[in-house]
């Protein structure tokens, strides 16, 4: 796999994109690439990953059935679109988040980083009198400048991606924090920036649509350049990918400073949707967010993993959190109880979270079993 | 393997269609959905008991609901949901006030009543405040209570949480106000912040023992005030002697209510503000309740007078020895 990093690295160098060498570089990977479109994606494929990505969809199947018989309104235009426009934010963290998990390292520091975000475009617009846009140009920037400070310590001084972050992720809180004085907030913003949060574009939700741009330039990043095949070369052996010529520092940097620009743009959207900017935006999101990409099938250890794994994982405990919502008005002996179901959400988080993966670690035991079983040769066989 | 999974998966939703069997909704009944800041303070809890007794008299169908993280995206998230479901009446506490006030609206130009209580919305994203207490009110009944325990006479002290703090010096305002037209007799001989802290008000109140040997009345306006107010009296053996009055939970304050130390408890009953609440928003959505009227009939709360937009519960309820054990919040 080592090789085959640094050749076609090697190759990418004297040509940007090597469209064989990457179709052969994915075949290793589990995920091949057919020109017939009946044998596109996740199904026709073979390997972990892909067997991830069908139990997600099973469990999403599962959610879907189960919310729609338990809950009430549950599959309706109106919610179907709450479902994503309350779920944009970590969905964007979680996709930013994939390419620094596929390096082995983690970003504890976005939730954080997106209430410094958010408390900064507020004090633009309400403080300095920028226009929301550019204010919300300059908070992606800011958060590009939080991303580039855990990218030097990370990439830079060759610390711990975990402690780095967990420094950052006090960091920036406190300084939201002490912007604000805890207690301070902005709000008043114009309708058409609040429109950014509250309105629909082609019956889908303003937000969505960033998603899905920002989804598919990560996707790109990740499946489809050499930027994205050096991910993972360090995070299956940083050192390996050192010595076999890659740029490891610039290429760890970017990801944690994209991942820093994205936070930034998820604070702005959080804004937009609710009309204040506060510093407690986006607490415990970054939890979610690595959830939504451990629960994709990304490896924690780095190395493996992709993207379409990711936004099955985000979408299936977005579903879950408004599903669990739908649930109500049901009577627990003899008393009324109108939203037990909400109290359930952590705990069911963390069954999905390890039933997926336990149900994935078992059918690649199983597979691995097998094959073996029809590798050895009979013992009792002359 | 995969493709087992990925047939039953299709399976699964190929069952969706005839799925859709709904539980029986309570038709035709007036649906009301109750915001709380937190499901896990029980102040809110107890406001919920009141909401709750107000539907049963009613005759509504209520949907409780509130965060239990503390992201502030959640409570507009139960609203936008609310929204969806097409409710009639939603009664909301806010937590954060402006970024509630954006769903709320959203809710108003959907069609759906809006009544807040406990912590208002913006004027624009609600019809009606259901306000527990008026400054002047929470004042009045702290002074009088003192009054009464130490027949109109002598000296107190009032123990304040910041002197910078907004409400706070309202109600003092009120105290001083009331102390003057009533109660000539009594003087106020020193105004100290503990910086809301219970350690640091006892401490203060310690203090003022020391300083003013004749004090006969401690008043702690803020919470934390009152229970450090009374271990102060009670370590310096002035249990009796020197009253203490403040506003602050029931719960932090049962022990010293019991042992005599702390005379009176001053809250509004959040049961009472649930219920009111609740009235008010059913009477709303049935036209009951106009922008003019200058009182409004909630249940067993009786005639309760609304000034501008906001609807007041009444003067503030007091928890004593005798009383305090019907309260669990």
């Amino acid at each position: 796999m080592l090789r085959a990093c640094a050749s076609s690295h090697a190759a990418a160098t004297s040509k940007r994109f090597s469209w064989k060498s990457l179709t052969a570089y994915e075949a290793e990977d589990g995920l091949t690439f057919s020109t017939d479109p009946l044998k596109w994606g996740v199904f026709r494929t073979k390997g972990i990953f892909a067997r991830h990505e069908a139990v997600l969809l099973l469990v999403i199947a599962v959610e879907l059935v189960l919310f729609q018989v338990l809950g009430r309104n549950f599959l309706t235009g109106g919610n179907v679109s709450n479902v994503f426009r309350h779920s944009v934010e970590i969905g964007l963290l979680a996709l930013a988040m994939t390419p620094v998990i596929l390096t082995g390292g983690i970003d504890l520091s976005v939730g954080s980083l997106m209430g410094l975000c958010a408390v900064l475009f507020g004090m633009m617009v309400k403080m300095l009198g920028l226009d929301p846009w550019v204010a919300g140009c300059l908070a992606v920037l800011c958060g590009a400048m939080g991303g580039a400070v855990n990218a030097g310590l990370v990439a830079g001084l060759k610390l711990p991606p975990l402690i780095v972050t967990l420094g950052t992720f006090s960091l920036f809180r406190g300084l939201a924090e002490a912007f604000t004085k805890g207690s301070e907030s902005y709000s008043g913003f114009s309708e058409e920036f609040l429109a950014l949060g509250n309105s629909d574009l082609a019956g889908v939700p303003t937000q969505v649509w960033i998603l899905v741009a920002v989804g598919l330039g990560i996707w790109f990043l990740v499946h489809r350049t050499t930027y994205g095949r050096s991910l993972r070369a360090i995070g299956f052996a940083e050192e390996g990918a050192r010595y076999a010529g890659l740029p490891v520092g610039r290429n760890l940097s970017l990801a944690y400073i994209s991942a820093g620009a994205v936070a930034g743009l998820a604070a702005v959207i959080l804004v937009a949707r609710l009309g204040e900017a506060r510093a407690n935006a986006g607490i415990g999101y970054e939890l979610l967010a690595i959830t939504a990409v451990v629960l994709g099938g990304v490896s924690i250890f780095g190395g493996s993993g992709n993207v379409s794994g990711t936004v099955l994982g985000w979408i299936s405990l977005a579903i879950l959190n408004n599903g669990l919502t739908r649930i109500s008005g049901y009577e627990i002996l003899g008393e009324k109880v109108s939203s037990v179901a909400r109290e359930l959400s952590g705990l069911l988080t963390g069954l999905l979270l390890l039933s997926a993966l336990a149900l994935a670690a078992s059918t690649k035991t199983l597979a691995l079993r097998r094959a073996r079983k029809q590798s050895t040769p009979d013992p009792q066989s002359p | 393997m995969t493709r087992k999974t990925f047939l039953l998966s299709a399976a699964l939703l190929a069952t969706l269609p005839f799925v859709s069997c709904k539980k029986s909704e309570d038709a035709g009944k007036l649906s009301v959905g109750f915001l709380l800041k937190s499901k896990g303070n029980q102040y809110f809890v107890t406001c919920e008991q009141g909401a709750r007794a107000a539907a049963e008299e009613l005759d509504i169908d209520l949907r409780v609901d509130g965060p239990i993280s503390a992201d502030p995206a959640k409570q507009n998230e139960i609203v936008e949901n609310w929204i969806t479901d097409g409710l009639d009446v939603i009664v909301a506490a806010c937590e954060n006030k402006d970024s509630l006030s954006t769903a709320l609206r959203k809710a108003q130009d959907a069609g759906i009543k809006v009544i807040t209580y406990d912590a208002d919305a913006q004027p624009d994203a609600r019809s009606f405040f259901s306000n527990q207490a008026t400054a002047q009110g929470i004042g009045e009944k702290l002074i009088d209570t003192s009054a009464s325990l130490t027949d109109g006479s002598g000296e107190f002290a009032i123990i304040t949480g910041t002197l910078t703090s907004a409400n706070l010096n309202e109600w003092i305002a009120a105290i001083k106000v009331r102390q003057a037209e009533k109660y000539p007799g009594m003087k106020l001989v020193d105004i100290r912040p503990c910086d809301d802290n219970k350690d640091k008000a006892q401490q203060e109140a310690t203090n003022l023992l020391s300083a003013h040997p004749n004090l006969k009345a401690i008043v702690a306006v803020c919470s934390p005030g009152v229970p450090g107010a009374a271990e102060a009296v009670k370590q310096a053996g002035k249990t009796g002697a020197v009253k203490v009055v403040g506003l602050g939970l029931p719960s932090e304050n049962r022990a010293y209510v019991k042992e005599g130390v702390t005379q009176a408890i001053i809250l509004w009953n959040p049961e009472d503000l649930g219920y009111l609440a609740v009235h008010a928003g059913v009477a709303l959505a049935k036209g009951n309740l106009t922008g003019g009227s200058e009182s409004f009939k909630a249940g067993k709360l009786g005639n309760l007078e609304i000034e501008g937009d906001s609807i007041i519960l009444g003067t503030p309820f007091t928890f004593t020895k005798e009383n305090i054990d019907n309260f669990d919040f």
